[in-house]
């Protein structure tokens, strides 16, 4: 047996009594919505029409939130195919948030633990329909078993012509809509709303704390603009927050050095650098081991349940890269204490040995976070092949940037200056380069994708990308770097790794910013 | 204990509701506690939704372990609703268990309207008050109690009580809603309201929002759909992209008060192109009179008819319609002939909008009904019949007779047509010195924020030698109350009784309101003698208080009043509110004894089970019912009019020498022609004719920066003043911005939130702009159903949707409101009024609108011509400023228009036609 949902537009008549009774049933919180709707208006006075549209999850067959969650909290029921979600397990790492292309789940304030649409799991069990679709008055909300021909849901999907929302996501969706309105399925296919709809002030006119201002796009940049010049705005929409600020984009950062940390070391090692330099032998585990403290800290720290963090430890989800990055980290923590603990007492060979798995975990946990950013499939921005690469050069370059400042109070050789320069130099213009060539000007694979990209260098970050992210943090460094072999005074590397370093912050800022800034619904 | 075991069905197959004969004991899983299974137990209890009109059904979830409601779903057993709701329904729980409610019955300490209160007993409310009316009746002052009704929420019951008191004091919200759309039905047939057969049509024109407001929506917004699936095509006429015109084959936006041209246009096109239904119209439309009042010069044929009003409406033309409504002709001529296609199958509605925003709107229904007779789409499947015969209000045991005064606050014999009592005058009326008012029930009414003109009714209110006593009956604080000298906490719809019948579709329904927690405690064995016992709090019902205050205003029977609240079971005791509709469901309602015997139960304990009862099915064609041997034995029959009767009682007609039941009308017949306008010194609207609104757009000159104001749409999502104690529907929509056209918007240099200044004949207000292509150029809307406040930080309205106000005169009759605050978290014990997210609760824009009383049918005309500009410098959003004296003389301005009854012996109102509260013949006459 297959549940799926189907709203025939053909009858909806935009009455939320959908979204009420859901609220009803689930006692759901003011602010968030396991179902909604949306409305849109399109054309001009006086051939112009409003359209609604039931908006909630779309319980996929291949559910990109269930492989994103570290814990198994979500879960599609093998008895029916619903996708349902246990709060008890929830530790509200929200990367079910990202993965989601519907914009289905948000976080509940009263339990502070992911939640959406579970096709009322627990009234189907006792053989009642969902409420939505009960109390709906034209019976536009239709479900049923998807496996079986002579269902109602069955026969009209044969019949009539039917969508789905972001089918080029692959993710099967499972709600499926008759007659509606290219503009109200696909968010870039309407202009959001300014500040008021119809009667009510759009979310994104308040910041009620978490609330976000997404890039407004503008008139010409709506899809349906393009295409056949097709007016489309949203006129009524709920608030769909973005799930990740500072904490996501500053944990890169201190994860970037902390690699880096430890990398340059290890590299330095089979390069020959390493032995009788304190900064290498010594700073390097423990600028690495420091920076993943605070790594391990803004993560618990970005957590909705932060109380329950140690459960992906003991019921991890293997194909979860949250999962799988925290064992990475804890590995990568563990080698690095043990190479201090084993350089303090002497153990040389051992430190020599650790050099090895610890350069290998350095560069794991450099990029994990690439396909922890590919399980946001919501997130076209971030679906960028170039980011393992790109998390490695950053971490090279944040590695040298740290050591060399680390260096003025850390004793160290010429040489090992000059390695830790030429990396961040090389690092830096190998950066500039994915950022500039990989991450923005090659075409992208959605318009969303590019739309975000073009957010970053021509849109609404546009200055702190090129004055904050180029100019101070690529341009001034490579600048600085490339002056000190011809006379300028190798202090300026500190400078330089300052630069660089902030750049890079700046960048990761962007880029968590930009990467969520469009509407998913 | 029983073990539960989940009735998963191996189908897939799921239902919808649980069986009927589990109600009592039903358990289903914890959405809480979810994905664990814990089992929760629960009583189902159907009641009946008191939120809009329509009256649909719901089903109470009694939680056993704790006795709480846990959540309203539909009631299945209800043949109007059938299980469905719109979202107010499920919205009930919120009304529930909102932390702002009223729970014990308040009296004022200090001075009327300053906000200061105490709690009271109800016996001293009910003592109070019963001294009062008492003596009142003793001194036969009997139009000085007056009981002024909002949501009625019931068939007649009140109209016993009042009856029973011998008072005329029954005043309404009717004119500020429909008395216009009513007049023009009564006029053609006799009932006040359309029952359209939306689900068999094969063309439907709708000019309400009836997909999203309107009489009825969710049963009306089902039955749409359900044709429109069928291949029905929908023509919608409204000013505004509704949801409803979004969901239209023809949207066609009229300039306000244009819609009888266009209709009449229709009506041109289908009599030039010879496509009216000769059939039908000969039988049914009392043409021989038309002819032989108008055309006495020629025979009165049906040809010469024909020929006579295509003549009439020749110069309806489409291209004259599309100068009077921007309309384009070819979709009038469009929509015109499939509604011809259509024939019988041809419905249509109109209820409030156009005909309660123009002056003459009262034509609109007229004109619309003209389509439905031309079509012969009256009473048929598919088509629209008279109301009455898909209502059905079961008579309650004994009678009270008719009152023998007459209230000429109520019914000024300058508006004898008036289809409701002209409440909207009742301020100035006061403030003339027509009378005073005793004793003043307003009962979930709110005409301080409602009406136009609140400041006046502010006026009136605060002054206790206009209104003696003030007990204001309300399940909600409201502006209104506030003036009150008792605030009577009165429950919601899960927890009073009434009995409601709608004309929702062909066919007739009761349905029976409970108070569930009163049903349930019963149902386990507690004894409730009140219901204010189990309800939240000490929030009684109107029902039961009635009985108590009639019982305590004639303890002895001296007054004549304790014999109609007499028992019938136990004869001279008092009667309980089971008893009443005990009484009720074993003797007025056909058919629902024998399906209550068949269950082996009483017909209470039927009603208590089910909720609801359909009481006919498939009523078409009711003016076609011969009338019976019985009925005939002694009847005489005009030879003239063919009109029989007996005993000097109209019984029906002979159509084809055939007696029949015809329509309730005069003539008995569908009356095109109206002898009644003539009669009443409006013969040049005896036929269905176009009135030019006070909006026409000649009066409009937009260079001046004159726009013609909708103010009049509701949303799907609210109800008047009495939704905002619902969270979940104020989180969906909590603002009402002035619609503006990107023209508009242009020439007046607006942008979607930018602050203007709409200024009204009497005073303007301070609102947001949202620039929609969903308005026609030239106009501007705004919704009424938002913009609250109250006078209090903490109290005197609901903090999930009123701003807090200060608002006071600052100088003779002017007023001026600003708000300190708008919407914001607060304190309470749901966590969710913490949560509050959005900041505004809307302008409150009625109250700078004078009274524009039409003429004719007494309607208030709510669009406003006004000037709207850019807000000016100190112009804070929300604002309100109106002058009482200009107000007084716009009241003054329309009253001029008005016909009065002259003369003694005048007929103060035409004796066929329905009034509430129906006094005696006798007092009919002007003395």
């Amino acid at each position: 047996m297959r549940f799926g949902f189907l709203i025939d537009n053909r009858k909806c008549i935009g009455c939320h009594a959908c979204t009420v009774a859901c609220k009803s049933e689930h006692d759901v919180p003011l602010g968030v919505y396991r179902t909604w709707v949306k409305y849109v208006e399109t054309g001009h006075f006086p051939d112009n029409r409003r359209h609604f549209t039931v908006l909630r999850c779309n319980h996929c067959d291949d559910a990109p939130c269930i492989p994103s969650c570290p814990v198994t909290a979500l879960y599609r029921r093998d008895q029916d195919g619903i996708v349902d979600f246990d709060p008890e397990r929830c530790i509200g790492c929200k990367a079910c948030l990202q993965a989601c292309p519907y914009d289905a789940l948000h976080i509940d304030p009263d339990t502070h633990t992911a939640a959406k649409c579970n096709f009322c799991a627990h009234r189907v069990e006792v053989g009642l329909e969902p409420s939505c679709q009960v109390v709906c008055p034209t019976q536009a909300i239709v479900s049923g078993d998807l496996d079986d021909p002579t269902s109602y849901i069955s026969k009209l999907i044969s019949r009539e012509p039917v969508q789905v929302r972001k089918p080029e996501k692959g993710t099967v969706p499972k709600l499926f809509y008759i007659d509606a309105d290219e503009s109200t399925l696909t968010p870039s296919a309407a202009t959001p709303a300014k500040d008021y709809g119809i009667w009510n002030e759009m979310p994104n006119a308040n910041a009620n704390g978490n609330g976000h201002n997404p890039a407004i796009l503008e008139d010409s940049e709506n899809l349906l603009q393009d295409l056949v010049a097709k007016s489309a705005k949203t006129v009524y929409d709920v608030e769909h927050p973005a799930p990740w600020g500072w904490k996501v984009s500053a944990y890169i950062w201190t994860k970037s050095i902390a690699a880096g940390a430890f990398l340059l070391p290890a590299a330095g090692f089979a390069l020959g650098l390493v032995s009788d330099n304190p900064l290498l032998a010594w700073g390097g585990p423990i600028l690495a081991l420091i920076f993943l403290a605070i790594t391990a800290g803004l993560l618990v720290w970005d957590l909705k349940r932060p109380d329950r963090f140690y459960t992906i430890l003991i019921r991890p989800q293997w194909r979860s890269w949250v999962a799988i990055g925290t064992f990475i980290l804890l590995f990568f923590g563990a080698v690095a204490g043990l190479s201090i603990l084993a350089a303090l007492v002497g153990a040389s060979a051992i430190v020599n040995v650790l050099w090895w798995p610890g350069g290998l975990l350095a560069i794991l946990a450099a990029i994990y976070t690439g396909f922890l950013f590919a399980q946001s499939k919501a997130r076209d921005l971030w679906l960028s092949p170039a980011l393992p690469v790109h998390l490695l050069v950053q971490a090279a370059f944040a590695g040298a940037a740290s050591l060399a400042i680390l260096g003025v109070v850390v004793e160290t050789t010429e040489q090992t200056e000059e390695f830790l320069r030429t990396v961040l130099l090389w690092g830096l213009i190998a950066n500039l380069f994915i950022i500039l060539v990989g991450e923005l000007w090659l075409p992208h694979g959605t318009r969303d994708a590019a739309k975000a990209a073009q957010m970053i260098w021509r849109g609404q970050y546009s200055q702190r990308f090129w004055a904050g992210v180029v100019g101070v943090g690529h341009a001034v460094p490579v600048i600085l770097l490339i002056a000190i072999p011809l006379g300028l005074a190798p202090a300026a590397a500190i400078l330089a790794g300052a630069c660089a370093l902030l750049g890079l912050l700046l960048f990761e800022d962007i880029w968590i910013r930009a990467g969520q800034a469009l509407p998913l619904s | 204990m029983s073990v539960f075991k989940p009735q998963f069905p191996e189908s897939g197959q799921l239902a919808n509701y649980p069986p009927v004969d589990q109600w009592d004991d039903w358990t289903e899983y914890d959405p809480d506690a979810w994905p664990q299974k814990v089992t929760k137990n629960y009583m189902l209890v159907p009641t009946v939704c008191f939120n809009c009109e329509a009256a649909c059904g719901l089903l109470a979830y009694v939680d056993k372990e704790d006795m709480r409601i846990r959540k309203f779903e539909g009631n299945p057993a209800h043949p109007g609703s059938r299980g469905r709701n719109c979202a107010k329904g499920p919205a009930t729980i919120n009304q529930v268990h909102d932390p702002e409610r009223i729970l014990y019955p308040l009296k004022r300490t200090g001075p009327r309207g300053s906000g200061q209160w105490e709690r009271t007993t109800w016996d001293e409310v009910l003592d109070s008050l019963a001294a009062r009316i008492r003596k009142a009746l003793q001194e036969n002052r009997r139009t000085e109690v007056m009981y002024h009704v909002g949501r009625p929420g019931h068939d007649g019951y009140m109209d016993r009580v009042l009856q029973a008191w011998g008072v005329d004091g029954h005043n309404s919200h009717t004119n500020v809603c429909s008395s216009a759309a009513r007049l023009g039905y009564t006029l053609w047939q006799g009932a006040d309201r359309p029952s359209p057969d939306h689900a068999n049509s094969r063309f439907m024109l709708l000019i309400s929002a009836h997909l999203e407001t309107g009489h009825y929506f969710n049963p009306h917004a089902q039955r749409i759909i359900e044709g429109k699936i069928s291949g029905a095509k929908i023509a919608v006429i409204d000013t505004r992209l509704s949801n409803t015109a979004s969901r239209a084959d023809y949207w066609l936006s009229s300039w306000p008060g244009s819609e009888p041209a266009i209709l009449l246009a229709m009506a041109n096109v289908i009599l030039q192109e010879d496509r009216y239904n000769r059939d039908f119209m000969e039988k049914w439309v009392n043409w021989q009179q038309y002819m032989s009042a108008e055309h006495p010069e020629q025979d009165a044929t049906f040809d010469n008819f024909i020929a006579a009003i295509k003549d009439f409406y020749a110069s309806y033309t489409p291209e004259f319609a599309e100068q009077e409504s921007g309309v384009e002709a070819s979709q009038i001529v469009a929509v015109a002939r499939d509604i011809a296609a259509a024939g019988t199958a041809f419905a249509s509605h109109v209820w409030r909008s156009a005909a309660s925003g123009n002056e003459g709107g009262w034509q609109v229904s007229r004109c619309l009904t003209f389509l439905g007779v031309l079509t012969g789409s009256i009473g048929t499947r598919g088509g629209t019949s008279p109301n009455s015969w898909n209502k059905f209000a079961p008579a309650p045991y004994i009678k009270p007779p008719p009152q023998q005064v007459w209230s000429e606050l109520l019914w000024p014999r300058e508006y004898p047509l008036a289809h409701h009592e002209m409440s909207i005058l009742l301020p100035h009326f006061l403030k003339e010195g027509r009378g005073k008012v005793d004793t003043y029930f307003t009962r979930v009414y709110n005409p301080v924020w409602t009406n136009p003109d609140g400041a006046s009714w502010i006026e009136m209110l605060s002054d206790e030698e206009q209104v003696g006593m003030h007990a204001a009956l309300t399940p909600v604080w409201s502006e209104t109350a506030w003036f009150a000298d008792y605030v009577l906490p009165m429950g919601n719809g899960a927890e009073r009784h009434d009995l409601m019948s709608q004309e929702t579709q062909a066919g007739a329904w009761i349905a029976f309101r409970q108070p569930v927690m009163r049903v349930a405690r019963e149902k386990n064995g507690d004894a409730v003698e009140f219901t204010y016992e189990a309800n939240p709090g000490e929030v009684w019902e109107e029902d039961e208080f009635w009985i108590e205050l009639s019982w305590r205003i004639d303890p002895d029977g001296s007054l004549g009043v304790r014999e109609f609240f007499e028992s019938p079971y136990r004869p001279g005791e008092k009667l309980t509110i089971s008893e009443y509709y005990q009484w009720i469901f074993e003797n007025s309602v056909p058919g629902l004894p024998e399906a209550a015997e068949k269950e082996n139960i009483t017909p209470l304990a039927y009603m208590r089970k089910y909720g609801a009862f359909e009481v006919k099915h498939d009523t078409y064609a009711i003016h076609e019912n011969p009338l019976s041997a019985e009925e005939l034995a002694g009847a005489e029959v005009d030879p003239d009019s063919g009109k029989v009767s007996k005993n000097g009682e109209v019984l029906g007609v002979e159509v084809n020498g055939q007696a029949v039941e015809g329509f309730h009308t005069p003539s008995r017949k569908l009356e095109f022609f109206s002898d009644t306008l003539k009669e009443f010194k409006w013969s040049e609207y005896a036929v269905p004719t176009y009135i030019k609104s006070h909006v026409h757009r000649e009066n409009i000159d937009h260079g001046k920066g004159e726009y013609v104001l909708l103010p009049t749409f509701r949303l799907p999502t609210l109800i008047h003043t009495r939704a905002g104690n619902a969270k979940w529907l104020y989180e969906i929509s909590h603002t009402n911005p002035l619609w503006v056209h990107p023209q508009d918007a242009e020439r007046l240099a607006f942008e979607t939130g930018e602050l203007a200044r709409v200024n009204t004949e009497i005073g303007h207000f301070v609102i947001r702009v949202w620039v929609t292509e969903g308005i026609r150029p030239g106009i501007v809307a705004c919704s009424h159903h938002l913009g609250r406040w109250r006078l209090s930080k903490e109290n005197g309205g609901e903090r999930w949707s009123t701003a807090h106000v200060d608002f006071k005169q600052v100088g003779d009759g002017q007023w001026f409101m600003r708000q300190l605050e708008g919407v914001g978290p607060f304190e309470s014990d749901d966590p969710d009024s913490q949560r509050i997210w959005w900041k505004e609760s809307g302008v409150h824009q009625n109250m700078t609108f004078p009274v524009h009383p039409d003429p004719v049918s007494g309607m208030h005309c709510w669009h406003q011509k006004v000037r709207v500009e850019a807000a000016a410098a100190d112009d804070q959003y929300g604002d309100v400023f109106v002058d009482t004296n200009k107000s007084h003389e716009v009241y003054l301005e329309w009253l001029k228009k008005a016909r009065p009854a002259e003369g003694a012996n005048a007929l103060r109102r035409p004796l066929w036609m329905p009034r509430p509260v129906k006094p005696a013949a006798e007092v009919y006459r002007v003395p």
